[in-house]
């Protein structure tokens, strides 16, 4: 049952797309401000709250990780952080096509924006450090990942901290309801793929240790048949 | 284990690295004539400033500095112990694994703060925009200890990670500047609002107070963890049942 | 209410690394003024075992028993009582051979543990007259003896030692097995890698053979008429190239 879970995500996700497309840009009214370019903050603010999301949940399983020496942990830990790497290059191409758009400027080093791109370069260095370092490097990498899930908070409140030229986080709270429906469906979509995703790369680890296993349990056997025979 | 041996245990590590430093200064002498070299050659880029555009400048020179010098000085702190493999010897002695971090942590925060004993009067003497750091000392003096102790927190941790697991030198630099680079930022804006004479400074130097004790409680935390790790086997043989 | 005998036991001990299984379903006991020896082609696993005993490196499977209590995580009360020689002697070049010894005399010191004087034990490894010297002018062979002066500091009653004789010349090999009785008769237990037959066969009360991970091997002073001659045979199963290399007959 566990198995067909990302077919059903993915399935759902590419009926519930479309429509979602269909409302952003036929059903909902064109911002006052920004036009027709701020269309993309229904694709960029999904994506954002998902790195965060997975920026946390691979920080909280890198900490079950270390704790309990899991293995499934660990698993979840680098799905995670490489959907982080995913969802990031998402955030960090909408939001300077935005950006541009609306302002002139595709990078303004506003606070946001950069401690969102640091983020992004906190979970490519888990995943080198897992691709390219020695031995005991998964537990560094684990170490990583709970500080770059700290990281989530600090680019929360960046707004409120340094002056920026970032919509604040009043924003969300206070749209319009036609945009905020609008904003829904687009959530859901995304989380759907990318938690299908996740769910799949999850898998795809998990068999590989499996596999691992049993090559080692094989070559027991084979080591035993030879010693005794 | 009694808090107060902890506290001895890294006192005597400490001293212990600094003595060894002693004999042949190679780090304090690396690490000061970097900050010199820094110093000239921003002096020179710079010089010909307007003051408004030289308080814009000084906060990104000075916590550049820093972060160069302290990649430098863990990169050498832990060659040395990477090379004498001496930092196993530590982990099988009956030592507390976060005395060897404490440790560790203390004489890099001292290099780090040491450079900064050259780059500020530097920068007083070079630009007179940095003139409020000297008009304010002791504001000065925090900043830069609070700096120095976000950053050397983080990249104590991971230095000595890499350092245990003969790991690559060249993936320090590419852990340690994002990680670090948050908390320097706002060691930056907090600069910037001391040389303008900023009504916020108090309150981003207790933020930047606060990202201190956040990444030291994790680094101690999870310094034995990176380290050496821990042992699943107990529970999973228990969660299998009785063999046979 | 039993005493517990062993000092070490361990139990189906197997440690992985991704595909390499290197160490596999490993099982020995070791007693109180006893010396037991490892021997093993390289890459038999030695070093992975003696790093897992240390506590350096968690087993992927088994339990490990210290004085009879079973241990996840080696604690500073269990790291107080061991200590471990490593092939690489793991000492400060920019310090003296007397200030090495110093450094861990006081850290045992604040954490209430006595310890044997510093000048006392590098006399008696025959390193009195290089006390003040830098460690990093120290020979191969001095470094190791440095490093088992390191070692004998807590009189520990579970000495580990990986491949000690390797760098030493036979003057100091004949030192080292001297050490090694003397301890022994001090009631501390002693578990020893080496690839040198004849000292082995000197100081080991039991000898182990680990291949490919295992121990497929075991042989004891006690149950063979000539310890030598047994040990030969056992280490018969080495590869050819090991044998050869050790300049066994076959």
């Amino acid at each position: 049952m566990a198995r067909l879970l990302p077919t059903v995500f993915l399935i759902v996700a590419a009926l519930v797309f479309p429509y979602s497309v269909d409302r952003i840009f036929l059903h909902t009214p064109i911002e006052r401000e920004m036009g027709t370019a701020q269309k993309i903050f229904y694709f960029h603010v999904p994506l954002a709250w998902l790195m965060m999301a997975f920026a946390v949940t691979s920080g909280i399983a890198a900490v079950v990780q270390l704790r309990r020496a899991s293995v499934r942990a660990e698993a979840t830990s680098l799905a995670a952080a490489e959907l982080v790497l995913l969802t990031g290059l998402g955030v960090l191409i909408t939001g300077p096509i935005w950006g541009h758009a609306t302002w002139g400027h595709a990078w303004t080093w506003d606070a946001r924006q950069v401690t969102t791109g640091l983020l992004w370069l906190v979970f490519a260095a888990y995943v080198l450090v897992r691709r390219y370092g020695a031995a005991g490097s998964d537990r560094l990498a684990a170490a990583l990942a709970i500080f770059g899930a700290v990281d989530v908070p600090i680019i929360y409140y960046a707004v409120r901290i340094w002056n920026t030229t970032h919509p604040g986080n009043r924003v969300v709270a206070t749209l319009p309801a036609e945009m905020w429906n609008s904003l829904w469906p687009a959530l859901i979509a995304l989380t759907l793929v990318s938690v299908a995703l996740l769910l799949v790369r999850l898998r795809q680890e998990l068999t590989d240790i499996a596999l691992d296993e049993a090559w080692i349990l094989f070559n027991e056997r084979d080591g035993h048949e030879q010693q005794h025979s | 284990m009694r808090s107060g041996s902890l506290a001895r245990q890294a006192w005597i590590l400490a001293r212990n690295d600094l003595r060894q430093e002693s004999r042949d200064l190679e780090l304090v002498l690396t690490a000061g004539f970097f900050s010199l070299v820094v110093l000239v050659m921003f002096g020179l880029s710079f010089s010909a400033l307007d003051r408004h555009a030289q308080v814009l400048a000084i906060p990104g020179v000075l916590w550049l500095a820093v972060a160069f010098v302290g990649a430098l000085t863990l990169t050498r702190i832990f060659d040395r112990e990477r090379e004498a493999d001496t930092l196993r010897a530590l982990l099988v002695a009956p030592v507390e694994r976060q005395a060897i971090y404490l440790g560790k942590a203390a004489v890099t925060l001292l290099v780090l703060v040491g450079c900064n004993a050259i780059l500020v009067p530097g920068l007083v003497f070079l630009f007179p925009a940095a003139a409020p750091m000297a008009e304010r000392p002791l504001e000065t003096l925090a900043l830069v200890v609070l700096g120095c102790l976000a950053y050397t927190s983080v990249g104590t941790l991971f230095a000595a990670g890499l350092a245990s697991s003969s790991g690559k030198n060249v993936l320090l630099s590419v852990i340690l500047y994002p990680l670090t680079t948050p908390a320097l930022l706002l060691a930056v804006v907090a600069t910037r609002a001391l040389l303008e004479g900023h009504p916020l400074f108090l309150t981003y130097l207790g933020q930047l107070a606060a990202i201190d004790v956040v990444t030291l409680a994790l680094s101690v935390w999870l310094f034995e963890s990176v380290l050496v790790g821990a042992d699943a086997s107990a529970r999973r043989r228990s969660a299998a049942g009785p063999r046979r | 209410m039993t005493v517990p005998t062993h000092v070490l036991e361990l139990r189906g001990i197997s440690k992985r690394f991704g595909r390499l299984a290197v160490l596999r379903q490993v099982e020995f006991v070791l007693a109180p003024g006893e010396v037991l020896g490892l021997i093993g082609a390289n890459g038999a696993g030695k070093t992975t075992l003696l790093s897992i005993v240390a506590g350096l490196l968690p087993p992927s499977e088994g339990e490990r028993r210290y004085w009879g209590e079973p241990v996840t995580e080696l604690r500073c009360e269990h790291r107080a009582r061991m200590a471990i020689v490593s092939h690489t002697a793991q000492v400060y070049a920019r310090l003296t051979a007397r200030e090495n010894l110093r450094l861990f005399d006081e850290l045992r010191g604040t954490a209430g543990l006595a310890s044997a004087q510093p000048d006392a034990l590098l006399d008696r490894l025959g390193l009195g007259h290089a006390r003040d010297r830098l460690a990093g002018t120290f020979s191969r062979g001095m470094l190791q003896r440095l490093a088992l002066a390191r070692a004998l500091l807590g009189a520990p009653e579970l000495l580990l030692l990986d491949e000690p004789f390797t760098a030493l010349d036979r003057p100091g090999r004949a030192l080292l097995a001297d050490v090694l009785l003397e301890e022994r008769s001090r009631g501390a237990a002693i578990f020893l890698s080496s690839h040198d037959f004849d000292a082995i066969a000197e100081v080991a009360d039991r000898v182990l053979l680990l291949e490919g991970g295992r121990i497929v091997g075991q042989v004891a002073r006690r149950d063979a008429a000539d310890f030598r001659v047994a040990l030969q045979r056992l280490a018969g199963h080495l590869p050819e190239r090991d044998r050869m290399r050790e300049g066994l007959r076959a």
